[in-house]
């Protein structure tokens, strides 16, 4: 009996160290193979987040109309991006959103649409309050503001104030604004996105499309949309030279917009 | 009795990998996009993620480690580890209650592998006392 105990009492210590071991070697494991894959276009996708490349269907929800638009309506090229103010990977997303669209200005249609997610308190706010700066022609100042100080008001019960001094700096009237963000036509703007953004079954953002046809998320960098907008704008001349095949991505992009409709 | 053992053992188990993938994103800080689901970077990269620098989640993988462990020992016989056992898991569930509220109140976000967490270290707490309360029935 004591000697049952006692070749007992090593079994438990045998197992914990085992246990150890595998943490440790696991937890090395998953250091060393995520440090050596780090965000590069074309690289495998983050685990759990798999990306699907889908295509926006012709007949998807139109989102707000007009969109948030930069660069050119007639551009070949649309990028499309749904996004949340307080998310912090659509903030770490958005310098390089601004550098894309300083690249190719009127090249590229840029397109902005909010996809608040449920779980961030202001996202939907957020979302209101820029489109309400819209309003007021000052969208993008508000969108701006919003994701460079976006650490500064996420976590600030007072987040309202500070978009007040934000909608203050880029010389917005307040009190307009105020009474723009209370009111319907700001939200079903916002509405309009998010049914957008659930009818194409988006669950993460940013989400990017570029023609219709969504990025996968580790390919949203400076160089990897780079490599899909340049492919995609020597598509758009290849077909302009051969006039016989007009229906391409684009065209059938720019069919959402009203003013381009058919 | 084993049986419960057993399954905190299974816990402790979970707990430990959680934790140990939370550790090691840390470090990584790979960017993950925020999804419909939670588990949203926000959490991870608060000012509430870290003491000391030293992540969370380290802390919580040697805790999970060490309830691992004095459950593992309880099963071959040792009363004084479940105790202790017993005592840690209480400590760690009003830990973990005052993280849902950081995350619920102050970050206004939650993570999924967070609320994992939560869940593992509520069920060993619930484990505990289930076992106390089996204890009192059989004597």
């Amino acid at each position: 009996m004591k000697e049952e105990q006692k070749s007992q009492s090593g079994t438990p210590l045998i197992i914990i160290g085992i246990v150890l071991a595998v943490v440790v070697i696991g937890g090395w494991y998953m250091y060393s193979t995520s440090k050596s894959a780090p965000r590069k276009p074309v690289a495998n996708a983050t685990p759990g987040t798999t990306p699907k490349t889908e295509t926006i269907p012709p007949n998807a929800p139109p989102g707000a109309t007009p969109p948030n638009m930069l660069g050119s309506p007639t551009a070949a090229v649309t990028v499309e991006e749904f996004a949340d103010f307080q998310c912090p990977s659509c903030g770490a997303t958005h310098p390089i959103m601004k550098q894309i669209q300083s690249m190719y200005g009127s090249r590229i249609k840029f397109i902005y649409r909010s996809f608040p997610l449920p779980m961030h308190d202001k996202s939907y706010d957020a979302a209101v309050a820029a489109e309400a700066a819209g309003m007021q022609g000052k969208f993008w100042d508000m969108h701006n503001q919003l994701f460079t100080n976006q650490k500064a008001w996420s976590a600030d019960p007072n987040y309202r104030e500070v978009w007040a001094g934000y909608a203050e700096k880029i010389g917005l009237d307040v009190e307009k604004w105020k009474n723009d963000m209370a009111g319907l036509p700001a939200k079903s703007r916002v509405d309009a996105d998010l049914q957008r953004g659930r009818g194409l079954n988006i669950n993460t953002t940013p989400t990017v499309f570029i023609n219709d046809k969504q990025v996968p998320y580790p390919e949203v960098t400076i160089e990897g949309l780079k490599n899909i907008i340049d492919a995609e704008l020597q598509n758009a001349q290849q077909n302009q030279a051969k006039p016989e095949a007009p229906a391409s991505n684009a065209a059938a992009n720019s069919a959402k917009a009203p003013a381009n409709s058919k | 009795m084993k049986t419960i053992r057993v399954i905190a053992v299974i816990i402790a188990l979970i707990g430990i990998a959680d934790a140990v993938y939370l550790t090691v994103h840390h470090y990584t800080a790979e960017a993950v996009p925020c999804s419909l689901t939670g588990g949203c970077e926000q959490v991870l990269t608060s000012e509430y993620a870290e003491i000391a620098g030293i992540p969370l989640a380290a802390f919580g993988a040697m805790a999970y480690f060490i309830a691992f462990s004095l459950a593992l020992l309880s099963i071959y016989g040792n009363r004084t580890a479940w105790t202790i056992f017993g005592v840690q898991v209480v400590l760690m569930a009003i830990f973990t209650g005052w993280l849902i509220y950081v995350q619920a109140a102050l970050i206004g976000a939650f993570c999924q592998f967070c609320l994992l967490s939560a869940a593992t270290t509520f069920t060993l707490a619930i484990l505990f006392f289930v076992s106390l309360g089996l204890r009192r029935v059989s004597q």
